[in-house]
């Protein structure tokens, strides 16, 4: 035990600041990166706000919610739509993106507040997902079915996006606004009631929050991250299709939630790095990725239950997730 | 002195089942009031009434002269009524400082867009209200354990860390089912003293729970008796102790 925990604590506090050292040094992978890398990293940036979103439902509201698809496809469409029908540019069809989101958000939410929980809820919000693929597919005038939806001419305060590099520091700003943000709103009254509902709802109204409240919120939370990170899935991928969010699209989610750690915030960003990474590693394995990939995600959960997070906890406290400020 | 809370004539029926009948109580402040009666008697589905859990089926619940019943319980604990559960009632997987400070939350004025973008002001607030929770802790000899996981303490100090989030806004009344419940002597001994402290010292009305007929008649200035579902006492400690009705009914002498 340490005689002086405040002595401790001060230190971490300064320790965290070497965090800002990632997006830094993030900003000159395009100085090194080929043209696939560069794409690969981009595509990670989505999966890291993918997860971010999707863990404030699983792993910090403790909500057995499947939505996440649904708010990944609705972010990607409502892109591709505001920009192949309606002519809008990127950065509006962006924000766009995370407005109509939070509204998935919310309708999903409306199911936890009905008392509709754990396996109902799962299988509820999985339904939900398929029947917003079934729209995509079957909305053909205005989704173009199967054949996806392109995006033409992509560009944000008009400045030209279309490069991968461009949409790398574009990407780059928006995770890291969205993480800090996510951040500061954990480590905070906000953050803190939304775990308390996981630990035990019933207490946690007793302490004067309204359970409800905090409930929509981070459903509204996690459907506007997961849309806006289905606008940079769009304008990575240029044309977007129904098959990008099917039932395998959500175990991925999913997976990615529970090996960089449920309810960690670092976790997210590393489990949806690591999982968008290792898939194209193991291609070069033809026949045998799957077996790779699938191994490998059994062989951390069953060391590391709590994620690849647990694992940096134990080398240090400063990789602890807070909530609260000092 | 004035009623901070009052019930009048509270029933509470479950599908044909009588858990209380025409129950009627005051509370007021500075003083510790205690509820006895055998297991089934209705102490914790009272307790449920007054904090919001469970709605009355007939009768009315006053708190400082507003009629509470029929408030979800985050709006009646927001007015300063706050309680605590008998199978303990604390976030498991946060630390003893989180709890504390999720206790604090309708004190701690920080909006959401300040949180979210990191205001001075926002940042503040939430600062201000960590060295108040560490302040708090200090003044229970609990600093030591404010960074660890309340799930790795043992029961004392759980029920310690409970109580401590409990009257962490300063809450006009508290409600208190079986504090000492599974304590050891000294920690039982503590708790009565802590309990006594707050009544004497911060003026707090509190409502207590309890089994262990020795801290009640030591710690409360007064005892409700209740058994099956209805108030057949109330009187000092010395009172209930000579009254043949309370004896029959609790104690089961003939």
């Amino acid at each position: 035990m340490n005689t002086n925990p405040s002595m401790e604590r001060k230190s971490w506090k300064a320790s965290r600041r070497l965090f800002y050292v990632v997006p830094l040094a993030a900003m000159f992978i395009p100085l090194v990166a080929n043209d696939y890398l560069q794409f690969m990293v981009n595509i990670m940036m989505v999966y890291v706000l993918v997860t971010v979103g999707f863990n404030l439902v699983i792993g910090n509201l403790g909500q057995l919610a499947f939505a996440n698809t649904a708010f990944f496809g609705i972010g990607a469409y409502t892109t591709a739509i505001l920009m192949s029908h309606l002519g809008f540019t990127y950065d509006i069809a962006l924000v766009s993106a995370a407005v109509v989101g939070g509204l998935a958000g919310l309708l999903a939410s409306i199911t936890a507040l009905r008392g509709i929980r754990l396996y109902y809820l799962a299988i509820i919000t999985m339904a939900f997902g398929e029947l917003m693929r079934w729209v995509y597919i079957h909305a053909d005038k205005i989704t173009h079915g199967t054949d996806g939806l392109p995006l033409y001419n992509i560009s944000v305060f008009g400045m030209s996006m279309h490069s991968d590099t461009a949409k790398f520091y574009v990407f780059l700003l928006i995770t890291v606004l969205v993480v800090k943000g996510v951040s500061n709103l954990l480590r905070s009254r906000v953050g803190r009631a939304i775990i308390a509902i996981r630990d035990n709802e019933m207490t946690t109204a007793s302490l004067g929050i309204s359970t409800s409240n905090y409930i929509i919120l981070t459903f509204v939370m996690s459907g506007s991250i997961v849309g806006i990170a289905g606008a940079m899935f769009a304008a990575t991928t240029e044309r977007v299709f129904p098959e990008s969010f099917g039932l395998t699209e959500v175990i991925v989610h999913f997976a990615m939630v529970m090996v960089g750690g449920s309810g960690s915030l670092i976790g997210s960003v590393i489990g949806g790095a690591v999982l968008t990474i290792l898939p194209e590693y193991f291609r070069q394995f033809p026949g045998m990725s799957e077996l790779f990939f699938g191994g490998i995600i059994i062989t951390i959960l069953l060391f590391l239950p709590k994620g690849l997070a647990s694992l940096l906890a134990k080398l240090s406290p400063v990789f602890h997730d807070r909530y609260y400020r000092d | 002195m004035t009623d901070l809370l009052r019930l009048n004539n509270i029933s509470v029926h479950f599908s044909g089942l009588k858990a209380l009948t025409d129950v009627s109580f005051s509370a007021s402040p500075g003083q510790v009031k205690a509820l006895i009666g055998p297991n089934g008697a209705g102490k914790t589905t009272l307790f449920n009434v007054i904090s919001g859990y469970v709605p009355p089926t007939s009768g009315e619940v006053y708190f400082n002269g507003e009629e509470i019943q029929g408030l979800t319980p985050h709006e009646i604990s927001a007015r300063g009524v706050r309680r605590t559960f008998q199978n303990g009632g604390l976030f498991g997987e946060m630390t003893v400082l989180e709890n504390i400070l999720t206790g604090m939350h309708v004190q701690i004025n920080s909006h959401f867009m300040g949180l979210l973008f990191g205001t001075r002001k926002a940042d503040e607030e939430e600062k201000a209200a960590a060295a108040r929770a560490m302040r708090l802790l200090a003044l229970m000899d609990m600093s030591e354990f404010a960074d660890q996981q309340v799930k790795s303490l043992s029961g004392g100090q759980q029920r310690m860390v409970e109580i401590i989030r409990t009257i962490s806004t300063e809450p006009p009344l508290l409600l208190l089912d079986e504090p000492a419940v599974g304590l050891s002597p000294p920690m039982r001994i503590r708790m009565m003293e802590v309990i006594k402290r707050l009544a004497g010292e911060e003026g707090i009305s509190i409502l207590l729970i309890e089994h262990a007929i020795d801290l009640v008649m030591a710690g409360s200035d007064r005892i409700v008796v209740l058994c099956a579902g209805q108030n057949i006492a109330e009187g000092k400690p010395a009172e209930i102790r000579e009254n043949r009705e309370v004896l029959e009914a609790y104690l089961g002498y003939a």
